[in-house]
């Protein structure tokens, strides 16, 4: 693997998937398509991180344990912030973003 | 099978092909024969599960097709063939079209990593065991996307359901397992097989026992807590009675699969048996030796491997076939045991089924997994990992130090468990009887 | 042989940004949704060819069996009662495309591409590299990372338990239809705590018992 594909074509590859996933979490009107285009910035990042420990040092395993701990991160933001979409639809039952431009009161 | 191929074209022929038409040659031929053997053990558990759950139900199921009806299977699959395919005009064609394969795909794909005999693993990786389990829970997916697409509110609350009941049973069934993979120190599937060669007790934990493949996990007290859990667990995952919620006719319509006919309806069929089949050897694996037995082992040790390439072909086909042998047998058995809990239960209530899921299994678990940990610390770890008690022991008293303690910490945890459990949920009904008195 | 591998990281990598490319430009959220799932199977399978076997795995289960179950179950319970016709993207959404089109393009490429990276020679095909595996990560998080092991440990218990207070629904909302048990029960203890009221109680009971059974 090493010999065959460079290291700045993996990295592209994470920095393109990051400017989709920031395209899509700036511009999506719907709360759930932001967390979408959330979680695809996170997965950049981690084949960021997993393509600088395989090409630099695969010995130790510290990249993996920083990408797995990004997963963990990841998966229990998801959880909260679709907790709290499903609690905005509850009150003001649309999920569009720009609907929901009032504060209580 | 690279081995075996190697051995017959380049030694027994002496045809000299290269490695790379070998290697794909190989791959086919396992390919070929997980495809076919996949959808024949569907049809094999269809005929039998009718027939015992009719003889339990006191009538005799299926025996007009063929000889005692062999070829009813073979009649349901011509039907499903032959139904129009009836896709709802407000439904989402093209995920209504994919939720069937995101379902199979993945039961077929478990195959991959199931040792049938000894050598005998179409793909042999070290993490195997999380592979398994990692791709069964993709079919979570196909069911949202089968009760999303279908545009129906039951379909969508069965697949809510479904999913609910899936994913929750997950978490018991995996730590259970990490119970047994603490004792083994390998995610391989190969390994924690090799692992209970023995005599009722491990080859590895006590070096003198004669090799009867009998040095079963379920035989300690730590493996046989874990294989109740991860029994119940997998009866929850394969939607099994008790836990058949998702395709109880007189609860939801068909539940998930409502808006499905002929082929399609097919599929997930052959993906809810091929799913029960593969949870029922992977019990038979983990816990029960999967394709260890009394002589595998011994046979197996003058076959061609790859750490003796001069062995004897002949052996290898024996081994094998025993092999293969054990662990059909151990897998029909587990299915055996299902086809009867059907037959003897109701159903839960998918409140129950939750509770008992979260509030008894995942503790009970938890425990046994702290269970694992003192079992490993007594029988592997000496003075370096900080177990001083244990320095200048035998083996054997080891063993049994680490038996004991195992037992009673176990039997305690679920006798306290039960009570808590029990406890709680008379308490959680007077308090639901007292808010409805409240109330009306 | 290493053709292969440039191939098979091609098709990789064009898989991952078509699907990501289609995250975010369905109008269907629920299709944007199966291919964030597809996105997902693409990162796991360009962990494979890095050779991380145990985070592809991890991936896989995580994300495609676990998040992306969450993420349909939210769509789900928050269906918009307007229908699918109403747009998805915001009114400037040019612009934003715009801005990460040039960050990409004159600041993340050029900076990866000309940097000197000094990546250390890869020994040649076929020599076994002694590369970390799920044994190293288990004991790195006994050993080093211990804390941060623990960290998340709490940071996910804290998850899960925000998640159920958050989405709470009140009992008071609730709708409640009685078994017949509890139906039974409630009559045993309304006839206890009002024991002469007995005329009108035993009329109830046989329409309530009917309604439901025929409910069940």
């Amino acid at each position: 693997m090493l010999n065959a594909v460079p290291l700045p074509a993996v990295l592209t590859l994470a920095a393109a998937l990051f400017c989709i996933g920031l395209f899509g979490a700036l511009s999506r009107r719907n709360l759930i398509g932001v967390l979408m285009g959330v979680e695809l910035m996170l997965n950049a990042v981690n084949i960021n991180l997993v393509a600088f420990w395989r090409y630099f040092e695969a010995r130790y395993i510290t990249g993996q344990t920083f990408a797995i701990f990004i997963i963990a991160v990841a998966a229990a933001e998801a959880a909260v912030g679709l907790a709290m979409v499903i609690a905005v639809y509850r009150h003001y039952v649309t999920v569009q973003a720009d609907e929901i431009d009032r504060l209580r009161g | 099978m690279y081995d075996i191929l190697q051995a017959l074209i380049n030694g027994t022929f002496g045809w000299g092909w290269p490695d790379w038409l070998i290697y794909l040659i190989s791959s086919l031929v396992v390919v070929t024969i997980i495809l076919v053997v996949a959808p024949l053990q569907m049809l094999f558990f269809t005929y039998y599960e009718r027939r015992v759950i009719a003889r339990m139900q006191d009538r005799i199921g299926p025996n007009r097709v063929g000889p005692e009806g062999i070829w009813q299977p073979i009649a349901d699959g011509v039907k499903m063939f032959t139904k129009e395919d009836i896709v709802p005009e407000a439904a989402d064609r093209i995920v209504h079209f994919l939720a069937p394969c995101v379902v199979v795909a993945p039961t077929i794909l478990m195959f991959a990593v199931v040792p049938w005999g000894p050598g005998m693993t179409p793909v042999d990786l070290p993490t195997s065991l999380l592979f398994f389990f990692a791709v069964s829970s993709i079919s979570a997916v196909g069911l949202m996307m089968a009760g999303w697409a279908s545009n129906n509110k039951f379909s969508l609350l069965g697949a809510m359901r479904a999913v609910a009941q899936m994913v929750s049973y997950e978490i018991p069934a995996v730590l259970s397992l990490i119970a047994i993979v603490m004792i083994v120190g390998s995610l391989s599937i190969n390994s924690i097989i090799e692992y209970q060669a023995g005599l009722l007790i491990s080859n590895r934990d006590l070096p003198g026992i004669p090799d009867l493949g009998l040095g079963w996990f379920v035989f300690t007290p730590v493996g046989f807590v874990a294989f109740i859990a991860f029994f119940i667990a997998a009866l929850a995952e394969g939607e099994r009675t008790p836990f058949d919620i998702p395709e109880a006719d007189s609860e939801i319509v068909a539940g998930y699969m409502t808006e499905y006919s002929g082929m399609k309806f097919g599929l997930f069929y052959l993906a809810q048996y091929v799913l029960n089949f593969l949870l029922c050897a992977i019990t038979a694996i983990l816990f029960f030796g999967g394709w260890q037995g009394p002589g595998v082992n011994w046979l197996y040790a003058q076959a061609i491997t790859p750490t003796n390439p001069d062995g004897n072909g002949l052996f290898n086909v024996l081994a094998g076939a025993l092999g293969v042998f054990y662990f059909l047998l151990k897998t029909y058995i587990f299915f055996f045991v299902m086809v009867w809990l059907r037959g003897a239960f109701p159903r839960l209530r998918i409140d129950q089924l939750m509770d008992f899921g979260w509030k008894f299994l995942i503790p009970l678990t938890l425990a046994n997994l702290f269970s694992a940990a003192v079992w490993v610390a007594f029988t592997r770890w000496g003075a370096a990992e900080g177990m001083l008690i244990t320095v200048g022991w035998s083996p054997v008293l080891r063993w049994l130090a680490a038996f004991i303690i195992t037992l009673a910490i176990n039997i305690g945890v679920y006798l306290w468990l039960t009570q808590v459990y029990a406890a709680s949920q008379a308490e959680r009904r007077r308090v639901e009887l007292e808010e409805l008195s409240a109330t009306l | 042989m290493e053709v292969v591998v440039q191939i098979t990281f091609g098709v990789i990598a064009v898989f991952i940004l078509v699907a990501a490319a289609m995250v975010v430009s369905v109008r269907n959220v629920i299709h944007a949704a199966l291919w964030l799932i597809a996105c997902f199977f693409g990162v796991g399978a360009l962990y494979m060819l890095l050779e991380a076997e145990f985070l592809a795995v991890v991936q896989v289960l995580i994300y495609v069996g676990a998040v992306s179950v969450l993420i349909l179950f939210a769509i789900m319970l928050t269906r918009q009662i307007t229908g699918e016709g109403v747009r998805q993207l915001t009114n400037r959404w040019p612009v934003v495309l715009a801005i990460a089109a040039l960050l990409f393009a004159t600041v993340l490429a050029p900076t990866l591409i000309n940097q000197q990276w000094n990546v250390p020679p890869a020994p040649p095909l076929g020599t076994p590299e002694p590369i970390a595996g799920p044994a190293e990560l288990g004991r790195g998080f006994v050993n080093e990372f211990l804390i941060q092991f623990q960290v998340v440990g709490v940071l996910l218990t804290v998850a899960l338990i925000g998640a159920i207070v958050i989405a709470y629904e009140e009992r008071a909302r609730r709708r409640k239809v009685l078994t017949l048990a509890e139906e039974l029960e409630l009559k045993r203890l309304r006839e206890q705590t009002s024991p002469t009221v007995s005329e009108p109680v035993e009329a109830e009971p046989v329409v309530q018992e009917s309604r439901s059974a025929s409910e069940r």
